[in-house]
């Protein structure tokens, strides 16, 4: 702990531009510049024994698609994303960003405490949830206003707080100050723990443990998953995300984290979030770049005729005056749509209740399922094992002309996908009637499993459906009694 | 010289009684008391074993101790050699022996109790309250529907948790082990209950809480490179909270979404098992 501090006293407090918070670092080990061989190891050899191997910096990646493009947009997106989201050890707080960084507001108290250059007492204006060390504090009155500096620790039972640095002269009593990341802090000391070994750093599903794993981890920089309640063109709402953390989920290597403690799971699942949020916002500014500045189409401009010089001046002169507000534009899309996410409006609720879940409407179910309406069978195969004739299809890759290098289905993120065996009543997405309706209705975002509610099925329609997948599990294999006709059109011989 | 090394040598014996002596004072010693009626008879066997042990412990090194001092002064008449004694033999060989045997025969009750299933508690035989099942990485539970009977195979009403094991307090209760995949273990420390799960079987262990509360259920096999992730819970309640927990995980699992319509059809489901 003392290290710590000691290193925070060393750490120039950031003050952060207009909207911006540098959230405070973590106790990093600089690397020294090795001069003498011996006199570097011995020393490290000892300290090794003594706190335990160096952990590699974690930072950041840059997706596959940045690093294609030429060397200035990459530097350009880079740096605006950085500038933004700031880097795992020094997270950045963009108030523009529709992330819940922790908020809490309070000021110098009297009282029994005693106020030092690098401590004072805090009474917060609401009951703080979190362990605060490493937070941004900023005073909002008094002689440092509008400054920054790192939280070291809070001690919530004797109500002082230490800075991590020191400010002479001491603060006054009665100044107004703000906390802000502690949840993000919090939430990334989970993520790194629990997390990070799969879904990797930036959450790019590339952990060190990812490569051993089928389905792979989420890739969380597309911004989409899989398993919401929320409509087709929706975002995850955070409840969603705090589901799948809580429950797991059945069927893949994701564990049920079932024992967080509420506040941890809103603290993990908000740094979940975030990093969504600075992928989404990398791809966004790419995407800009992507076609006139990628490898392949400088290339081909070069090609043309058009000089580098030319090709350079004119990304200059893009940086220069369209990034900004092309970032603008990204950030607000970014704030619309994860806000939304989590706003009733955003939620699939079915306007009918249930449909009774009898012997008829499993039959009205299984016509539908094997209807050209929903061509259910395509893909799940005429018993529901996943083993349609789609599954022995060369897929478009959306978006282009393409086809995948092999057969099957395919998500979003490149990996092939089987659709679900519906035999083995493993629901991914959770197994009460309502996870399967919203399947229905909404599809399952980053797949080729569509949406049928509002245009293709009526409410009734879908919860025969869903009477119907719920009973596939406990069919015999013999068709029951009524059911023959059904058998009989449909076969489940190998093609 | 001598005398030095003779205390040094009896230093470390006492220092590993004073340790132990000690260790239920520091916290290394069980998680607590036994939470189940078994686990106290466990407890009593493992006390029973430590005493006999410490006698034995002592009594040897008191004996090692005298003889080293009483070496190390080199007044002492030289020794004698004898090529060994048939009753000592006998006697060394009997009396441990006996203790063994002793020991074996006296915690057959208890190992029967546990571990062989003609002797479990008939009601707990008779309702499983759950099967759960051990999967790379978490422990995935599955109740029969309230006022049913856990089958072997999944049921279309069955209730599912993970990570999350309810029990009733007071009453001895069963589960089925299974495992999904590798080998797993069963582990409640504070209940003393292990169990090691191996796929292909279906494992029924039974155990009980005296008291209403939480413990830690873990995997105490390694299982994989997540097997320190593979923690859950077992929540003791009273049978009517247990009751309560079923029902309301009933009413979750069979959620369809529209609010006002999950609370009519359940008051009508209890309108219609009371008038059946």
């Amino acid at each position: 702990m003392t290290l710590f501090r000691l290193h925070q006293l060393l750490v120039q407090p950031k003050f952060g531009s207009a909207g911006r918070q540098v959230i405070a670092n973590n106790f990093v080990w600089e690397v020294l510049p090795v001069r003498n061989r011996a006199s570097f190891l011995v020393p490290a050899a000892l300290m090794a024994v003594v706190i335990g191997c160096e952990q590699p910096q974690a930072r950041f990646e840059l997706t596959e698609r940045t690093k294609d493009l030429m060397s200035p947009a990459r530097t350009a997106v880079a740096d605006a994303v950085e500038e933004n989201f700031g880097t795992p050890n020094d997270l950045v707080a963009w108030l523009r960003s529709p992330t819940r960084y922790g908020d809490n507001t309070g000021h110098v108290a009297g009282g029994d405490g005693t106020v030092s250059a690098d401590s004072f007492p805090a009474e917060f204006d609401e009951p703080v949830a979190s362990d605060l060390s490493g937070a941004a504090l900023r005073f909002t009155s008094g002689k440092y206003q509008g400054q920054q500096v790192p939280v070291g620790q809070f001690d919530a039972d004797a109500g002082q707080l230490v800075l991590g640095a020191v400010l002479d002269p001491p603060v006054e009593q009665d100044t107004q100050f703000q906390v802000v990341g502690d949840v993000l802090q919090h939430g990334r000391m989970l993520y790194m723990t629990h997390c990070m070994h799969c879904h990797g750093v930036s959450g790019d599903g590339e952990g060190p443990t990812a490569q051993y794993l089928d389905p792979r981890p989420r890739e969380y920089r597309l911004g989409i998953y899989k398993f919401t309640s929320t409509k087709q063109t929706d975002k995850a709402s955070t409840d969603d995300l705090q589901r799948t953390v809580k429950q797991g989920i059945p069927g893949t290597y994701m564990p049920s984290f079932m024992l967080l403690k509420d506040d941890e799971l809103a603290a993990v699942v908000e740094y979940v979030r975030f990093l969504s949020i600075r992928g989404e916002f990398e791809k966004k500014l790419v995407d800009e770049l992507y076609g006139d500045y990628s490898t392949a189409a400088v290339n081909d401009r070069l090609e043309s005729g058009e000089s580098e010089d030319e090709i350079e001046s004119q990304l200059t002169a893009y940086i220069q005056d369209d990034l900004p507000s092309t970032v603008d534009f990204a950030s607000s899309d970014l704030a619309s749509s994860w806000t939304n996410a989590d706003t009733e409006a955003a939620v699939v609720v079915p306007e009918k209740s249930r449909v009774p879940d009898t012997l008829e409407s499993r039959k009205r179910g299984r016509a539908l399922y094997v209807s050209d309406r929903t061509k259910c069978v395509t893909c799940h195969g005429p018993k529901g094992r996943g083993n349609g004739s789609a599954t022995n299809d060369y897929w478009k890759v959306p978006g282009s002309n393409e086809t995948y290098d092999s057969r099957g289905l395919h998500d979003l993120w490149g990996n092939k996908l089987s659709p679900r065996d519906l035999t083995r009543g493993i629901y991914r997405g959770g197994r009460r009637p309502i996870d399967l309706y919203r399947r229905v209705y909404a599809g399952i975002k980053g797949t080729p499993m569509p949406a049928f509610g509002g245009t293709v099925l009526k409410d009734d329609e879908i919860w025969d459906l869903v009477n119907y997948v719920m009973s596939i599990p406990f069919e015999s294999e013999q068709p029951s009694p009524g059911n023959e006709q059904l058998a009989v059109t449909v076969s489940d011989q190998p093609r | 010289m001598a005398k030095s090394w003779c205390i040094f040598f009896i230093f470390w014996p006492t220092l590993a009684l004073a340790v132990c002596w000690m260790a239920p004072a520091w916290g290394w010693w069980f998680p607590g008391d036994a939470a189940s009626t078994l686990g106290a008879r466990i407890d009593d066997l493992f006390y029973l074993i430590l005493i006999i042990v410490s006698v034995v412990f002592v009594g040897t090194h008191v004996g090692l101790a005298y003889v080293l001092w009483r070496g190390s002064s080199f007044n002492e008449p030289k020794a004698l050699f004898t090529h060994g004694s048939h009753n000592l033999e006998v006697i060394w060989t009997i009396v441990p022996s006996g203790i063994l045997l002793f020991i074996a025969l006296y915690q057959m009750d208890v190992w029967a109790d546990y571990r062989v299933q003609s002797a479990f508690p008939p009601e707990a035989v008779r309702a499983p309250v759950a099967e759960v099942t051990a999967r790379q990485f978490e422990w995935r539970i599955r109740y029969p529907a309230p006022g049913k009977t856990l089958q072997l195979t999944p049921q279309p009403d069955d209730l599912y948790t993970v990570n999350d094991l309810h029990i009733p307090v007071g009453r001895p209760v069963m589960i089925q082990l299974r495992s999904d995949d590798v080998q797993h273990s069963f582990f409640v420390p504070m209940l003393r209950v292990k169990q090691d799960a191996v796929p292909g079987l279906v494992i029924p262990i039974w155990f009980d809480s005296v008291r209403s509360d939480t413990y830690e259920l873990l995997c105490a096999e390694l299982c994989g490179w997540g097997h320190y992730k593979m923690k859950a819970r077992v929540v003791a309640q009273s049978d009517a909270n247990f009751k309560s927990y079923l029902a309301e995980l009933h009413r979750e699992q069979f959620d369809d979404g529209v609010p006002s319509a999950a609370t009519e059809s359940s008051e009508a489901a209890e309108t219609a098992s009371k008038s059946e």
